[in-house]
């Protein structure tokens, strides 16, 4: 079954409508680029003479009937005529339907009483026009090149520059260049360049000491007075040796490794400028927050400081494999690690300045020591032996002394600071005092919190936190990233 | 009976029967219609509202208008679910010998209300799934057929989410539609004082049988629909995942999980009633947009930051909407706009 010819005649009515108003846009933009090459084809009239009035014509013509022909003959599919018949009738995709669906051998019963119902309200429809005119950007500016090609074919030919190349060649006196004409000066000019070509590009080395009897008496206005290397006076600016000079400078910037590490020396250690790194990089994002670029850099820079000597080249490198492979998360807790090893390494050079006691050389010598020997390892010699540090268990026969003094003999001194603050509530201020308030926690809070605002997303989301609490809760958070 | 004629007959019903409910439920006339367009699409609907806004009372009135039987069941944290489904029970017959009976439950009905339905545990919330996607419910080994047709009007309460077990993604994508029953206006209000505190009572009349409701649900499927109406119904669901590379902005912003394909099938079935409910022949895009807030609005996860910023589903529905349709525009000439 075919559709009925009211609704196919309906539907190539809409389809000429179509046709006739893309060639009417594609017509204006053909005649808006035809001007335009008109008006370029007159600006040359001089060279091309009465020949160019007929091109501009003919580019004009050619503009619009391509953009008409275009226009005409592009197809238009039958369902996008449908849809628009659809639209502008208010036939709620009858059209479309019928369309789609009559010739099909599925077709369900209710097609025939679509068929019937389409048809009756198509024919009753009252033809008019239904495709709206659309005109191009180009309608607008149309008349700026239309004009400028009428203006340029009404008045008289552009002059066309003419002449050479400007004169760089040294002064040769101002006498005789006033005794010169202007023909004789040209003609002088062009034999110059052609007899002396312009001097390559030498990379000899140059010899900057001063010639003798060089130094002699100099006029003013003489360029040659200022160039102390009064071997260069006599010729042209010699550009390729800064050039060169440039390039070596160049490669030297290239090797990083021979360069002043002036960051390190600024931040005291490469963990502290590291660290300082990472928490800029890190503090309050979460993984998908952070740039890839601003993380790859970051372990660039470790792993570049682990072949210096560091234990963490491995893992860097590791994060950067991950990064490379989009694992965002996992190249974070790469970047964790190596700040670990860094952060114990940057301990243990701390240590070895003279922090650590003699028992506890004895005790890392020890440590060292089995490791060696039984395989522990070297994070095992800070713990020691657990019997040794047990008041009246210990092996040692030298006297432990008093407690606090021994605290504060020790490189892990711990103390707490406090003030009570007055308030709706009373509290307690606490700090931590020593080493330890300095270090190590303040990463493994940003760690933290991480996990708990990805706890408190999953909370919020599957468990029905009640809505009243939400703001709170993102305040809540909100603050901590603020600190 | 001609194929144009059941179709004025379906017509003519469903204005029936929504006439008879009308009787009784003042104003909801939008509510009424789409519980009766998922009764026609063959789904099951999810009714949610306050307390004492009629939504128990459309479900009673709807089944006093059908020649159909009607149970209702309240749950409550301590239902079972064999108190919805049955179970085996030793009886005794005439010559003193013991044997296992099985003693139907309520969900054996043609018409279930399952009032506030997230009171119960998620067990026995579950004990709905398969006779709600099957028609069947599986008891002792052996499965039992419901009646056809089986249609579930569940019900629940917005506020007051303490002590209750809110349904999980996968027995919310059961439900064809999901309706939100909003507060009346005071001339509504004024009609629901005179007609419910005066002695007259009204009477429903039974418009439709069992056998009709099942003819009506066949004729529905064979409304044709064009392949730009279906493209655009299947775009409006892709665009409510933010995996989709096309996904508008807001999806992506919002939500976590979009819509299933039983989101698409419920939107299409939908439109194909409403169309044939409104004497035309097939779907148009405004059956799919006018369908696509109950079709769709259970089926979209949020994200924390929808979650947070307490994002209304229907108003992200209807942003999915708009842009799917402002894009189907971009795409086109301007001639074919």
């Amino acid at each position: 079954m075919t559709p009925p010819a009211p609704i196919t005649g309906l539907v190539q009515r809409v389809t000429r409508q179509i046709r006739l108003r893309r060639a009417e846009h594609a017509g204006v933009r053909g005649a808006f680029w035809g001007a335009v090459g008109a008006a370029l084809v007159l600006v040359f009239k001089g060279p091309l003479g009465a020949a160019s009035i007929g091109s501009a014509v003919a580019l004009v013509a050619v503009g619009v009937l391509a953009g008409l022909a275009w226009g005409l003959l592009r197809r238009v599919d039958a369902r996008d005529a449908a849809h628009v018949a659809d639209r502008a009738f208010a036939l709620d995709d009858r059209v479309a339907t019928v369309l789609e669906w009559a010739g099909r051998p599925d077709r369900s019963p209710l097609v025939d009483a679509l068929v019937a119902d389409t048809l009756a309200r198509v024919e009753a429809l009252a033809p008019r026009r239904i495709v709206r005119r659309v005109l191009p950007r180009e309608a607008r500016w149309l008349p700026v090149p239309v004009l400028t090609a009428l203006a340029l074919s009404l008045a008289p030919p552009v002059p066309m520059p003419t002449g050479g190349l400007p004169d760089f060649l040294p002064s040769r006196g101002e006498d005789e260049r006033e005794e010169r004409s202007a023909s004789t000066l040209l003609e002088e000019r062009t034999r110059a360049l052609a007899k002396q070509p312009l001097k390559r590009a030498m990379l000899e080395e140059r010899d900057f000491a001063q010639r003798a009897g060089a130094g002699g008496a100099t006029s003013p206005g003489d360029l040659t007075a200022i160039f102390k290397d009064t071997s260069l006076s006599g010729h042209r600016p010699d550009f390729n040796s800064f050039l060169k000079k440039g390039d070596e400078r160049l490669k030297l910037l290239e090797h990083v490794d021979r360069l002043p590490d002036l960051q390190s020396d600024f931040t005291s250690t490469s963990y502290k400028m590291v660290f300082r790194k990472s928490k800029a990089l890190t503090s309050g994002l979460r993984p998908d927050q952070i740039t890839p670029q601003k993380l790859k850099e970051l372990l660039e820079e470790m792993e570049r400081l682990g072949r210096k000597g560091g234990t963490w080249g491995g893992d860097a490198a590791e994060g950067m494999e991950a990064l490379e492979g989009g694992q965002t998360d996992k190249a974070l807790e790469a970047m964790q690690k190596a700040l670990d090893k860094m952060r114990a390494m940057d301990a243990a050079q701390r240590s070895g300045k003279g922090l650590r006691g003699g028992r506890e050389r004895d005790r890392g010598a020890r440590g060292r020591d089995a490791g060696r020997g039984g395989g522990e390892g070297y994070d095992e010699q800070d713990f020691g032996d657990a019997d040794g540090l047990l008041p009246g268990r210990g092996r040692s026969p030298m006297p432990k002394g008093e407690a606090t003094a021994r605290l504060r003999a020790t490189p892990y001194d711990v103390g707490v600071e406090g003030e009570s603050r007055q308030g709706r509530k009373d509290g307690y201020d606490t700090n931590l005092t020593g080493r330890a308030g300095s270090m190590g926690s303040r990463l493994q809070y940003l760690g933290v919190i991480g996990q708990y605002r990805k706890q408190m997303e999953d909370a919020i989301t599957r468990e029905q936190v009640p809505r009243e609490y939400h703001d709170q809760i993102k305040d809540y958070f909100q603050a901590l990233d603020e600190r | 009976m001609s194929q144009e004629e059941r179709a004025q007959a379906f017509v003519s019903a469903f204005r029936a029967l929504q006439t008879e409910v009308e009787k009784v439920i003042v104003g909801h006339g939008e509510i009424i219609a789409h519980v009766l367009t998922g009764m026609f699409a063959g789904g099951h609907v999810l009714l949610e509202g306050v307390p004492g806004l009629g939504k128990t009372l459309l479900v009673k009135t709807l089944a006093e208008g059908l020649e159909l039987s009607f149970s209702r069941i309240q749950f409550t944290p301590d239902l079972m679910p064999s108190d919805i489904v049955g179970t085996n029970i030793i009886v005794e017959d005439a010559d003193g010998r013991k044997h296992f009976q099985f003693q139907h439950g309520p969900i054996f009905a043609h018409i279930l209300l399952a009032d506030e339905i997230n009171r119960a545990t998620p067990k026995t919330q579950s004990a709905l799934l398969e006779g709600m996607q099957e028609g069947a419910v599986t008891v002792g080994g052996a499965s039992r057929p419901l009646p056809a047709p089986f249609f579930v009007l569940a019900t629940q309460n917005p506020i007051e989410m303490e002590g209750t077990y809110p349904l999980p993604e996968a027995q919310l994508d059961r439900f064809l539609f999901k309706l939100r029953v909003r507060y009346p206006a005071i001339e509504e209000l004024n009609a629901i004082i005179d007609r419910t505190t005066r002695s007259r009572q009204v009477g429903i009349e039974r418009v439709m049988s069992g056998p009709t409701v099942l003819g009506f649900r066949e004729l529905v499927r064979e409304v044709p629909i064009a392949s730009h109406v279906r493209d655009f119904a299947s775009t409006i669901v892709m665009a409510t995942h933010p995996q989709w590379e096309l996904a508008p902005d807001v999806t992506r912003r919002y939500v976590r999980y979009g819509a299933s394909p039983r989101g698409a099938q419920a939107l299409v079935l939908g439109a194909k009633v409403r169309a044939l409910a409104e004497g035309r022949y097939n779907v148009s895009i405004e059956d799919i947009k006018a369908l696509a807030a109950p079709a769709l609005r259970h089926r979209l996860i949020l994200n924390f930051e929808g979650e947070a910023e307490g994002v209304d589903t229907d108003i992200l529905v209807g942003q999915v909407v708009e842009s799917v349709e402002a894009a189907s525009v971009e795409r086109r000439e301007p001639f074919l706009q």
